[in-house]
């Protein structure tokens, strides 16, 4: 297949899924005529209808509603919530009833939703429009959390997700939404993570647009003689710690990056998986440089925000410093 | 690589027109969002006007002294993407790095 960016990875995803899989159906905001507000859906109204691809009211929670009750009824829902700050409207559903839908039923009622959310930030959007909403469907028990960071990944990633029984919150960072990659066109495997680069001096570990910004990192790093191994997760949730863990065991040292705030950020769940399982291995604390403490700023500010290479630097040369 | 026109805005209530005073960037030049493009004037004020997109001045349809009515081009831009709806398109380039690293330096 030839070179993609994510969106159209992920276009390409959805369409090769409507055609594959009659049950499969598309819909949220925009999504149909209009093709979505990033082109990920551009043309697939027009090749499989107003039945399996259309446009919803702008209720997110309804939206969610939706594909729970189309899912009962044997549909394959994917959906698509706008931005990452208007899912929230929607947590409600996500949380009460899709997680807990085969619990609830002892396995009779599975729930094949997608629910794809643009999300992250680094495009200069207005309020609303940048968060890292990771954290709080990772908490919820009974989701999958996905989070690709190029189109290779975005295509392999949201065709397993669809196909997938269980529900699964689909991250796209959008920053990373017009780079370009080399795309097979094949299923991929949720809950495996990739090493990016090779490394041995120490591990960086990320996903989504960090995932990229790390290997900016190491390529840097790699001009002063510092040897970064790269780690993209692209899932969060079933989390890979062994592929993790045996990259920290070679290097004996990490820094987690993340775009959302720092307290009660994923990089702490992966800070305590690193010292359960590899702590005798560990030549330093485990570093995290993350987004700060506060609301995502305006786009003005937003550079100042997001984790840059220095502080991710920074970091690296305190692991290193460490004993 | 797209093209993008912008069209004279009605800079105050029901305003016809306006007339170009200067421009502040030129043919072939990059401007960033909300670089100052030049100063209209209109029957009420002088407006500076912000550039409404990133990109390459293409053309500039006025000169300075020409009336220009409302809805009229006056900057063609050459935009490098089209971010969708909302925010812009990131560069892909490697951001720069001031922090220079250490090994062994105990």
């Amino acid at each position: 297949m030839a070179e993609l960016t994510l969106v159209q990875a992920l276009n390409r995803a959805l369409r090769d899924a409507l055609r594959e899989d009659s049950r499969a159906l598309v819909f949220g905001e925009d999504v149909g005529r209009l093709g979505g507000v990033f082109r990920v859906t551009d043309g697939l109204q027009e090749e499989f209808g107003e039945q399996r691809v259309f446009d919803t009211p702008l209720a997110e929670s309804g939206i969610v509603g939706t594909a729970i009750g189309l899912a009962l009824a044997g549909w394959r829902p994917v959906c698509e919530i706008q931005f990452d700050g208007f899912s929230y409207p929607a947590l409600d559903q996500v949380i009460t009833n899709l997680a807990k839908y085969r619990g609830r039923t002892r396995g009779r009622a599975s729930m094949p939703v997608t629910i794809r959310i643009p999300s992250f930030g680094g495009i200069g959007g207005p309020e609303h429009h940048g968060e890292s909403p990771e954290t709080y469907y990772a908490h919820t028990a009974g989701l999958k959390v996905v989070a690709p960071s190029g189109a290779a990944d975005g295509y392999a990633l949201l065709r397993a997700a669809i196909a997938d029984p269980d529900p699964v919150i689909f991250l796209e960072p959008k920053s990373r939404y017009w780079s370009k990659e080399e795309v097979a066109g094949s299923t991929g495997e949720l809950g495996r993570a990739r090493v990016s680069r090779q490394g041995s001096h120490a591990t960086l570990i990320a996903w989504g647009a960090m995932a990229f910004r790390c290997l900016q990192a190491a390529e840097a790093a790699a001009e002063d003689g510092v040897e970064l191994e790269v780690v993209d997760c692209r899932s969060l949730v079933p989390l890979d710690v062994e592929t993790l863990a045996a990259s920290v065991r070679k290097t004996g040292r990490a820094v987690v990056v993340h775009e959302a705030p720092l307290t009660a950020g994923f990089g702490a769940e992966i800070s305590a998986r690193l010292m359960e399982t590899v702590f005798d291995d560990l030549k330093a604390p485990v570093q995290r440089v993350t987004g700060y403490d506060v609301p995502y700023p305006p786009a003005a500010v937003e550079d100042a925000y997001l984790p840059d290479l220095d502080r991710i630097l920074t970091a690296v040369q305190k692991v290193l410093d460490h004993g | 690589m797209a093209e993008y026109v912008f069209r004279l805005p009605d800079l105050a209530e029901g305003l016809e027109d306006a007339e170009i005073v200067e421009w502040r960037v030129k043919e072939g030049e990059r401007v960033e969002l909300n670089q100052l493009l030049g100063e209209v004037q209109t029957s009420k004020a002088t407006v500076e006007m912000p550039s409404p997109r990133r990109g390459l001045v293409r053309k500039l349809h006025a000169a300075p002294g020409d009336l220009v009515r409302v809805g009229e081009p006056l900057v063609t831009f050459e935009i490098e993407e089209e971010p969708g709806v909302v925010g812009r398109v990131p560069q892909e380039a490697r951001p720069a790095r001031r922090v220079r690293l250490r090994l062994n330096t105990k």
